[in-house]
């Protein structure tokens, strides 16, 4: 099972060892641990260059995760860098087991706070609905040749045949949800997705979101 | 008064003028009168298709520019009663004439017909604008491919935008054979991504050549599909309620699963 709180890449300047929001130091320790457990081959005498998609952390914490990285694994911290993206603070409440722990509402970004569209009919080759102020709700198809933009989510009571941009003031945590999901393309914040060639259609809906991997994974949807 | 219904596509070489001339022709032979308006100025077709095009004397732009008066540019058809064309002009630009003038010749044509059919031009510029300023209701033609569809798609949008309503749709190229073997969208895809009202289905008809190029349209023939299709749209037009057949021919396997399923 991946981790959601740490993971460790290999990317062409070498190891990474990602770092996302958590709620204590001794959660990130419990996590590189577990991550470190599913290697084959252990770990020893690297470097790596960890990279915070999380609030910065205190120097008291950075300090004894390093002294931690260099005792337990034998590791080297090359350098760090903080990716920020919008992260959200951590939660008090312990994530559940399959939920996304960043999109667990913060309060200035919430979908409970901020406006939604409903646009009662269907959009058609050549027009485009954009609101970027909050979620857009479609009771109708989205066709080929259409182009739907939100600030939040988007969701589509019918089929999503166009292009969608869902969280396009960089919100990662955007979904895009319809009854027949097949878009030309899909983009939440500044990733984006192409339609497999020749998809038909599934004939339930489904929720396209960022995985935990930073990729957009397209799953069927059962429920919020 | 009449009615002004626009024939139009979007996409160019999915039939608008073939219908147009069939539809016209056939809602004659049912007894209306009906005037064809070519509004593709600079590119017109009509008139060959329609077989008139030796006896066009003025066009559309004569009458904008008050060079004769509008009864005295149709162009009679000499086949049918009440039948007649109000040809364009091949000399000029579709930005010689304003959306407002179309709508007046249509305004006046629409007086004294009970049908004012538009062939309107391929594309979504100066040309459909002006053939669709003095529509009622507009048909959309349209052939089951996607290039087409979506070209149709952005049309509806266009026509709906204008408040032209209802509007319609003609199926045309159906190939039940290639819909039987699954390589042709089948009518229930194309209504579902389009979402308007069907108004028939044109099955692909190689006679559609030969009476295009001798200038007389299919309608006057009784035997061939297409004719019978286009005769069936017309009379829908008039208000007639008769039922869709359906032209998709089934594969065998579907035959035989049909058989069982109706025998139980």
């Amino acid at each position: 099972m991946a981790n959601s709180i740490v993971a460790i890449r290999a990317y062409r300047d070498g190891l990474h060892l990602i770092i996302r929001p958590h709620l204590s130091i001794a959660e990130v320790e419990e996590a590189i641990q577990q991550e470190m457990s599913r290697m084959n081959q252990p770990l020893v005498g690297a470097s790596v260059q960890i990279d915070l998609k999380c609030p910065l952390l205190k120097a008291e914490e950075m300090a004894y995760l390093k002294s931690k990285l260099q005792e337990t694994y034998n590791l080297t911290v090359r350098s760090i860098e903080a990716f920020d993206e919008q992260a959200p603070p951590p939660i008090a409440a312990a994530p559940t087991t399959h939920a996304l722990p960043q999109r667990t509402e913060m309060p200035n970004n919430s979908r409970d706070s901020e406006p939604s569209r409903i646009i009662p009919y269907t959009i058609r080759s050549g027009q485009t609905e954009d609101f970027p102020q909050g979620s857009l709700i479609i009771y109708g198809d989205v066709n080929s040749g259409a182009e739907v933009r939100a600030g939040g989510d988007i969701v589509v009571l019918g089929a999503l045949r166009g292009n969608a941009h869902a969280g396009i003031n960089g919100r990662l945590s955007a979904v895009v949800i319809a009854m027949d999901l097949v878009p030309v393309q899909l983009q939440i914040g500044n990733f984006i997705s192409r339609r497999p060639i020749n998809q038909k259609p599934r004939g339930y809906p489904e929720i396209a979101r960022i995985g935990v991997e930073d990729v957009i994974i397209v799953e069927k949807f059962v429920k919020f | 008064m009449g009615k002004v219904i626009v024939v139009t596509s979007g996409k160019g070489g999915v039939g608008k003028t073939t219908s147009t001339a069939n539809l016209g022709t056939a809602l004659a032979l049912l007894g209306k009168t009906v005037v064809v308006v070519d509004a593709d100025v600079g590119l017109r077709n009509l008139d060959i298709v329609m077989g008139l095009e030796s006896r066009i004397v003025y066009t559309s732009m004569d009458v904008i520019e008050k060079q004769c008066e509008l009864g005295k540019a149709l162009v009679k058809d000499r086949r049918v009663d009440g039948l007649t064309l109000l040809a364009a002009s091949q000399k000029n630009n579709k930005d010689d004439i304003q959306p407002e003038q179309m709508k007046a010749i249509c305004d006046k044509l629409k007086a004294s017909h009970d049908f004012v059919l538009i062939d309107s031009p391929a594309g979504i510029e100066r040309g459909f604008i002006n053939a669709s300023a003095g529509a009622d209701e507009a048909i959309i033609v349209t052939t089951p491919d996607v290039s087409a569809i979506r070209d149709a798609d952005r049309i509806i949008g266009l026509l709906q935008h204008a408040g032209i309503e209802p509007i319609n749709l003609v199926l045309n190229r159906f190939s039940p054979q290639l819909v039987g073997n699954g390589s042709m969208m089948d009518q229930e895809d194309v209504l579902d991504i389009l979402n308007i009202d069907l108004i028939g289905i044109v099955p692909e008809d190689t006679g559609v050549i030969t009476s295009t190029n001798r200038g007389i349209p299919l309608v006057y023939e009784d035997a061939s599909p297409g004719s019978q299709a286009y005769m069936r749209i017309a009379r829908r037009l008039t208000g007639q309620r008769i039922p869709i057949p359906d032209l998709e021919q089934k594969g065998f396997l579907s035959n035989i699963v049909n058989w069982f399923t109706r025998n139980r």
